[in-house]
């Protein structure tokens, strides 16, 4: 069965005066620890559909199942469980809370999971060290690395350990050779641990190069 | 996430706007501040007025039994209504208003849960004391009661011996009053033993009583007219009216306070009764429990019924004549404990009189401060409200600016009501902080306010005079504003925190 899946999703954005349909009937499906790229050009609905498999929006229709479950009759604070347990998310910009060290950024989010003190710092600690950021642990986003910075978000989005990763063009804003060190923790990340990934970037040889599939999109709609 | 990290992240968000946190909090502390001081003056008013009121059960389980006086009484016999200008008591049906006469007397005794009931028998003359005259508000005192708190603090002697012994207790502000000879004018107007609320002598108390022993045996006298027959009225006039409920009466009687200057030949013409001082009543602070029994010395009960029926002024006699016997014009009941006042207070109502009891002035009182410090604690609320208005705009800008790390925390896992409750604590902290510091400001007003105050009362005074504390913070004061500080930021902050929650993460986090 598989993990995650789009039933002929649409997704309408209303402005004021025209709508805009990022996506139009889209129907994908991702197989647990399957690596899968989503393709496309700039504004081709790539972001919308990871946003609709994160949780974070809901479909104008269709139906996004995670593991054969419907997501649509989730109440919104059942929807940020949904995001807290079983999807991690990691965007280009690595939107990490900037006034909090490396370490605090992983914390928030096991506090969110609810964890003790002594145990969530323990647990930072070592997510920290799986992302070999360990004597990172107390410096604020500014002082660290574009890439750096990523790996941080990776390790926050793996701290309640999810079985699902989903990076949008988390490598956009780095240079090739920090981009190829994110992607083969994204890789490690799927191999050691099983985590089934979904990559969005409009990056054709990256592509290529760690996806087992790769989804294209374009205006909304894949191209097989 | 639980309480403490909720609250850790709010500290946190606060931290990082120091100087725009630090002037929302002293808009609150203003407001705070304000509220404190002013309720705290109200009720440091209330608490002077009220507190030895309260400190003395004796007021409360007294009540003053009124008979209905002549015009009543014919006016009743009339078959008219009888007029109700009685004044501020509760006043019974005006129909059948019984006469207040020794029966009536034996059953309000016999009533359950009174202690003693007496006639009170009260009138103004002149009495010589060491060479000196003055007027002087004489009241009749029960000997054989065995507790009576009108007479339970001597400061020096005893109580009067017997229902027909010639001795007289005074009041320790009496003796003072009769003793000081330059400004006995002014003192006799408005003497420290005429109004309802005193303070005590600027004396120690060994001293006071080192005073009051030195007149114990010397001997004081009552004058009156010389009693002839009923027809020569025009004479009694001189004595004013003896009003018993109403001791104010002496100090518009007239200025006739001196008479050091009279010859003896006109002392001879009158009536003289000489009685040995056996006790000098101790002057307390506070409400005059002795207010109501318009005496400054007291003879025993008999005598001053005797004095008083001799010296009636002539308006009373009348009245008299044509309305035959209209008994007593008020008793005092004394009832064993305030738990019973209500209910014996209840029966006095159904036997048909008027009467007395300060319970009912004192409710009075309490409700004329609730509004006083409603209206004060409303204009300090007025500038606390001004304050909430500076909360919501604190956290409105704060949640402007944080709008991404909003987003962030609910793309990785932080619900609606996380958010919310964030906000909500941040502001409860700033209220709480306000609060604190408010209460805090507001004491520290009230304690340079009072010192001013009393500054200035002693240079007017001339002399040194004892502190009056002019304001009060109870516990629930405090505890109230903090709490009133909290709640109010909590209302300013619940329009910020739900715009908090509703953030958009999409939208957040495209946000560059
Ligand atoms: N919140 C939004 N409001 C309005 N239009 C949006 C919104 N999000 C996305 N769109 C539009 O939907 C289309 C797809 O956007 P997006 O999924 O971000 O594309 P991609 O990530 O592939 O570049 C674009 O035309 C974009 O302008
Ligand atoms: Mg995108």
């Amino acid at each position: 069965m598989a993990i995650l899946e789009a039933q002929n999703v649409t997704r309408e954005y209303r402005m004021s005066a025209e709508t805009i349909r990022a996506l139009s009937g889209i129907s994908v499906a991702i197989e647990p620890g399957e690596f899968v790229a989503i393709l496309g050009t700039s504004g081709s609905g790539k972001s919308t559909l990871l946003n609709l498999f994160g949780g974070l929006d809901r479909p104008t229709a269709g139906e996004i199942l995670f593991e054969g479950k419907s997501l649509r009759p989730l109440t919104s604070t059942e929807m940020s469980r949904y995001r807290l347990r079983s999807v991690g998310m990691i965007f280009q910009t690595f939107n990490l809370i900037p006034t909090m060290t490396a370490r605090e950024n992983v914390e928030l989010a096991l506090a969110f999971a609810g964890l003790g003190r002594s145990e969530r710092r323990r647990r930072a600690l070592e997510l920290l060290d799986q992302v070999g950021l360990s004597n990172r642990a107390g410096h604020l986003p500014s002082e660290l690395s574009g890439g750096e910075q990523q790996r941080v978000s990776i390790a926050r989005a793996i701290a309640n350990n999810p079985r699902i990763l989903l990076a949008d063009e988390p490598t956009g804003n780095l240079d090739s050779h920090r981009a190829d060190e994110i992607m083969k923790l994204l890789d490690d990340m799927r191999r050691r641990d099983g985590r089934t990934i979904i990559l969005v970037t409009h990056d054709r040889e990256l592509a290529n190069q760690y996806a087992d599939r790769i989804i294209r999109l374009k205006d909304g709609s894949t191209i097989e | 996430m639980n309480f403490t990290d909720i609250i850790s992240l709010a500290l946190r968000n606060l931290r990082q706007a120091r100087l725009r946190t630090s002037l929302t909090v002293i808009g609150v502390i203003v407001g705070v501040a304000a509220i404190v001081t002013m309720v705290s003056f109200g009720l440091g008013l209330q608490n002077n007025i009220l507190k030895d009121a309260f400190s003395r059960i004796d007021f409360f389980t007294s009540i003053t039994v009124f008979g209905p006086g002549a015009d009543a009484i014919m006016s009743m016999r009339d078959g008219g209504e009888a007029s109700n200008g009685q004044r501020n008591q509760d006043t019974a049906s005006s129909e059948s208003r019984p006469v207040l006469d020794d029966k009536a007397i034996e059953e309000l005794r016999k009533l359950d849960g009174v202690r003693y009931v007496y006639p009170n028998f009260s009138f103004e003359s002149f009495v010589r004391f060491e060479g000196r005259t003055r007027r002087t508000g004489i009241s009749g005192a029960p000997t054989d009661v065995e507790y009576n708190p009108r007479f339970r603090d001597f400061i020096a002697g005893r109580h009067i011996a017997g229902a027909d012994a010639p001795e007289v207790v005074i009041t320790e502000r009496f003796m003072t009053r009769m003793r000081t000879a330059g400004s006995a004018r002014r003192s006799q107007r408005r003497g420290p033993g005429d109004g309802p609320f005193q303070t005590l002598p600027e004396k120690t108390e060994a001293e006071r009583k080192r005073l009051a022993e030195e007149v114990i045996g010397k001997t004081l006298t009552i004058l009156t007219l010389p009693s002839g027959p009923e027809s020569t009225e025009s004479s009694a006039s001189v004595f004013g009216v003896p009003l018993l409920d109403l001791p104010v009466q002496s100090e518009e009687a007239g200025d006739d306070g001196q008479f050091e200057g009279a010859d003896d030949g006109l002392l001879s013409q009158l009536e003289r009764h000489n009685y040995t001082i056996v006790g000098v009543l101790k002057a307390q602070e506070g409400v005059n429990l002795n207010i109501g029994s318009g005496g400054a010395i007291f003879i025993p009960m008999e005598h001053a019924g005797r004095f008083r029926a001799a010296n009636r002024p002539p308006l009373e006699r009348l009245g008299e004549m044509l309305a035959g016997d209209i008994g007593y014009q008020s008793a005092e009941v004394r009832v064993t404990d305030l738990a019973r006042v209500e209910t014996i207070k209840d029966q006095i109502k159904k036997m048909g009189f008027n009467f007395w009891n300060i319970g009912n002035q004192i409710e009075e009182i309490k409700r004329v401060f609730l509004i006083i410090n409603a209206s004060l604690a409303l204009i300090g609320g007025i500038a606390l409200l001004v304050a909430s208005f500076g909360i919501s705009n604190t956290m409105i800008m704060s949640i402007r600016e944080r709008t991404r790390e909003i987003g962030v925390m609910k793309a990785i896992g932080g619900s609606d009501s996380e958010i919310m409750r964030i906000f909500f604590v941040e502001a409860s902290l700033i209220g709480l902080t306000g609060g604190v510091l408010g209460v805090l400001g507001g004491w520290g007003i009230d304690r340079i306010a009072n010192l001013l105050a009393n500054r200035w009362i002693t240079q007017q005074a001339g002399q040194a005079i004892r502190q009056v504390e002019f304001f009060s913070i109870p516990w629930y004061l405090s505890g109230g504003a903090i709490l009133f500080a909290v709640l109010v930021s909590l209302v300013a902050a619940v329009y910020p925190a739900m715009s908090a929650a509703r953030v958009d993460p999409i939208k957040a986090l495209r946000y560059e």
